[in-house]
């Protein structure tokens, strides 16, 4: 029988709220930082989504996100229905991103906006494939050239 | 094996981890990664693989972020604390309707149309007990005061006589 993404959750080991925000808050404020553009707002969404986290999963996050891939998810939910995130994405404030990212110069323009596009938007692949008018096998492919190649300048 | 590495190689992996696969194919990805230790695998490496991504554009947080966190666990852990202690756990599975109506069984309202006071019915007994005294007290505060004058009239008519007799 297929388990949803919940029961994964649920049987994965359970890490206390505490475990997990010294092990990804920094990420998860980055991750957030840039999306927002916003120190403050950045910080407020970081302590909103813990607190979310602890009235849904408890102190014991048991049942909770158990590693960044989880995590960053479960936080993309939550940030989307926000209605001043919402509004910094409606105005495309992610495209102002400084083009001097380092950890994003090894990639091609259209590499880094299909990246861009569904790690910090949360846009699927079918919904990027129909904004820039290409197939979804493109998408995919392009957000996998995009991984080998942050993959690579990560163990340089 | 090569579908299996033709499917790996497609970026539907890639894809799931990101969140931005499907509901199909997030099914069928599990229902893949159940069956094939290769995708599960390469699971782990992506989810690694971003978490490695993560890290570069990491910010630390500023100091009092957790005890914001903090406060707002502990905050939870009360009100669920309270709420427990408010549920009877005897009456735990019955429905509300019934819960109300117990609970009006234990207390008294003493001022039904407006501006509701609830008081436990053990204040009626007190009630009535500290009117019974009152009344009692009243009573013999009374007696004792009609009691008084009685005697001081008696005394003054002694005292009269007294008088007189010393007179003639």
């Amino acid at each position: 029988m297929l388990k949803t993404d919940r029961q994964v959750l649920i049987e994965s080991k359970p890490e206390s709220m505490r475990g997990l925000y010294d092990r990804y808050a920094g990420m998860l404020l980055g991750y957030i930082f840039e999306i927002v553009k916003d120190s403050k707002l950045a910080e407020d969404c970081l302590v909103r989504i813990f607190c979310e986290l602890s009235a849904e999963f408890g102190a014991e996050n048991a049942g909770g996100p158990q590693n960044w891939s989880q995590l960053q998810r479960f936080a993309r939910g939550k940030l989307g229905p926000l209605p001043v995130v919402s509004a910094k994405v409606a105005r495309g404030d992610l495209a102002l991103r400084r083009s001097d990212d380092l950890y994003l110069a090894a990639l091609s323009a259209e590499q880094k906006q299909v990246f861009l596009e569904i790690y910090y938007h949360g846009k699927t692949v079918a919904m990027l494939a129909a904004e820039l008018n290409k197939t979804e096998e493109f998408i995919r492919k392009t957000l996998k050239e995009a991984f080998a190649i942050l993959r690579k300048s990560g163990e340089n | 094996m090569v579908k299996i590495n033709e499917y790996i190689e497609s970026g539907v992996l890639e894809a799931y981890v990101l969140g931005s696969a499907s509901e199909a194919e997030a099914k069928e990805l599990l229902y893949l990664k159940a069956k094939h230790p290769q995708i599960s695998e390469a699971l782990r490496e992506l989810e690694t693989d971003l978490e490695h991504i993560a890290q570069q554009m990491a910010i630390t947080p500023p100091p009092g972020a957790w005890t914001k966190i903090e406060a707002n666990i502990n905050e939870l852990i009360k009100a669920r604390e309270s709420d427990a202690l408010t549920i009877d756990m005897p009456y735990r599975d019955q429905p509300r309707e019934s819960s109300r109506a117990r609970r009006s069984g234990q207390f008294v309202e003493i001022e039904a149309e407006s501006g509701h006071m609830r008081i436990r019915k053990i204040w009626r007994w007190i009630f009535a007990a500290v009117f019974v005294l009152g009344k009692i007290f009243l009573a013999t505060a009374i007696y004792f005061y009609i009691e008084n004058r009685h005697n001081e009239k008696e005394i003054e008519t002694l005292r009269i006589e007294l008088r007189n007799s010393r007179g003639h």
